[in-house]
């Protein structure tokens, strides 16, 4: 079957050996009106270089402030079948796993009400569904939420949180991410569907440094697993590296961050108290090395993508926390972050530009965490000088210095 | 303080603020609980009521949510009208 629309520049994304969104488009479009219309209008902003979408305003479910992005086309006259193209996000589960059965269940609800496009997935984490008319919203989330499905967040809210597989299935894993993020989904439903914040809050949960959900890039709460232990060395693995190949000089003690481990061609050793826990011998030396002793997670705040002022990394704020369920302390840490950011910050202010306009001391005080060397963010930085009126009293007074 | 009153006083910020300003929900909280006295979570409950039924609904728009009074072709396309 030929479809309605040619797309000779849409075309050009085919060649190649990788995959292809435009070949995976054509095949919805094939029975997909939306899909079809979907590329049409995508081929017309690639030869206009204009885009010809509209986006948000009221368009949800009702008592929901989340989980549906508004989306418009601005030639609904030409491409009819896409004149509402709305997102749904749907909360996916903990570590992204699915049955057959559920992918399935997905997949058919959305065959008849949506246009079939699928996003596995977002940034975010959820589970995308590109392209609905409004009065499919309704039915459409009726059919999901009687399945047990919810929609996720969007807008000033909490976001959607979302981890690594965790324990499921990765040794590194130095708390239950799975289990914290389900739990903090479970506390924050209001906050995650109802938008009173600010401006947007991501939590994300890593098991370790290596950070496969990249949370210290993309979310404003990390939650990234450590531990208080030595490295444990097995010296006769190092050797058998060393044996097959690896150069430890270059890989393993050339690329520690804090120049913590030494070689001298027969034993590896790490200078544990200098070691930050970044992953990268272990990750490279996965026979040899392993971490030990107390496990928990390090609290990094901040990062986000450039919208108000430029990007940012998380930084660490708590060094150790212990992740424990029921999660009390976590928990309680996260409300006080989240309460000192929502009183203070302006419209689309995200936490990490606040505490760089506010500084870390108001932050500090209000989260009831103490000054720490390991939230130094960078050298010449954040040196916790933390005076107060009363000092510069007793200053002038000449009473205490 | 009624309930339903609470939510006129809601209502009439929210209307007169149309146009002006993209009110959040924790503008009309503060506002009314200024102008009322009342607890914050007393304002806040009689807010979510009306959302819940499409007195008021959230909407969307780069990234922010605000709170605003739907349009009738938006309640008629919810079939609320």
């Amino acid at each position: 079957m030929s479809l309605k629309h040619k797309t000779p520049m849409l075309d050009e994304l085919e060649k190649g050996p990788w995959p292809s969104f435009v070949t995976e488009m054509k095949k919805a479009a094939k029975k997909s009106p939306m899909a079809e219309d979907g590329l049409g209008q995508l081929e017309k902003s690639y030869q206009t270089k204009l885009g010809y979408w509209k986006h948000g305003g009221i368009v949800g479910v009702l008592g929901y402030g989340g989980g549906v992005i508004g989306r418009y086309s601005d030639l609904p006259e030409e491409f009819p079948e896409v004149a509402h193209f709305h997102t749904i996000r749907i909360n996916q589960p903990s570590g992204w796993y699915y049955t057959t059965k559920a992918l399935r269940e997905i997949c058919e609800i959305w065959d008849r009400y949506g246009s079939g496009l699928t996003n596995m997935h977002g940034s975010t984490g959820d589970l995308v569904l590109l392209g609905t008319n409004t009065e499919s919203l309704e039915p459409l989330f009726a059919e999901y939420s009687s399945r047990g499905w919810d929609l996720g967040g969007s807008g000033s809210c909490l976001r959607t949180p979302s981890c690594c597989l965790g324990q499921s299935r990765c040794e590194w894993a130095n708390y239950d991410t799975m289990d914290v993020i389900y739990n903090l989904t479970q506390e924050y439903q209001d906050e995650l569907h109802r938008p009173a914040f600010a401006y947007k809050f991501k939590i994300k949960a890593a098991g370790c440094a290596c950070d496969c959900v990249a949370s210290i890039a993309r979310s404003d709460c990390a939650i990234i697993g450590t531990w208080k232990g030595d490295i444990l060395i097995d010296q006769a693995e190092v050797k058998k590296y060393a044996d097959g190949g690896m150069n430890i000089q270059d890989e393993i003690v050339g690329m520690c961050p804090t120049e913590c481990v030494s070689y001298d061609g027969k034993e590896l050793k790490i200078n544990n108290p200098q070691c930050n826990r970044c992953m990268h011998c272990i990750a490279k030396m996965t026979r040899a090395l392993r971490p030990s002793g107390e496990r928990g997670a390090t609290i990094c705040i901040g990062s986000k993508a450039p919208i108000v002022v430029g990007s940012l990394l998380s930084w660490v704020v708590v060094p150790f926390i212990k992740v424990e369920a029921p999660y009390t302390e976590l928990k309680e840490l996260i409300a006080r972050i989240i309460e000192w950011w929502d009183d203070n910050a302006k419209p689309r202010e995200r936490i990490g530009e606040l505490i760089e306009v506010k500084g870390m001391r108001p932050f500090l005080e209000a989260i009831g965490v103490p000054p720490q060397p390991q939230q130094v963010k960078e050298p010449r930085k954040d040196p916790f000088i933390f005076f107060k009126d009363e000092d510069f009293e007793k200053i002038y007074t000449k009473d205490k210095y | 303080m009624e309930e339903e009153e609470i939510k006129e006083k809601i209502f009439a910020y929210s209307t007169q603020m149309k146009g002006k300003k993209k009110l959040k929900e924790k503008d009309i909280i503060k506002k009314i609980a200024a102008d009322t006295g009342l607890e914050k979570d007393v304002v806040k409950k009689a807010l979510r009521a009306m959302i819940n039924v499409g007195k008021l609904m959230y909407s969307y728009g780069g990234g922010a949510s605000s709170v605003e009074i739907p349009s009738d072709e938006y309640l008629k396309e919810k079939g609320m009208l």
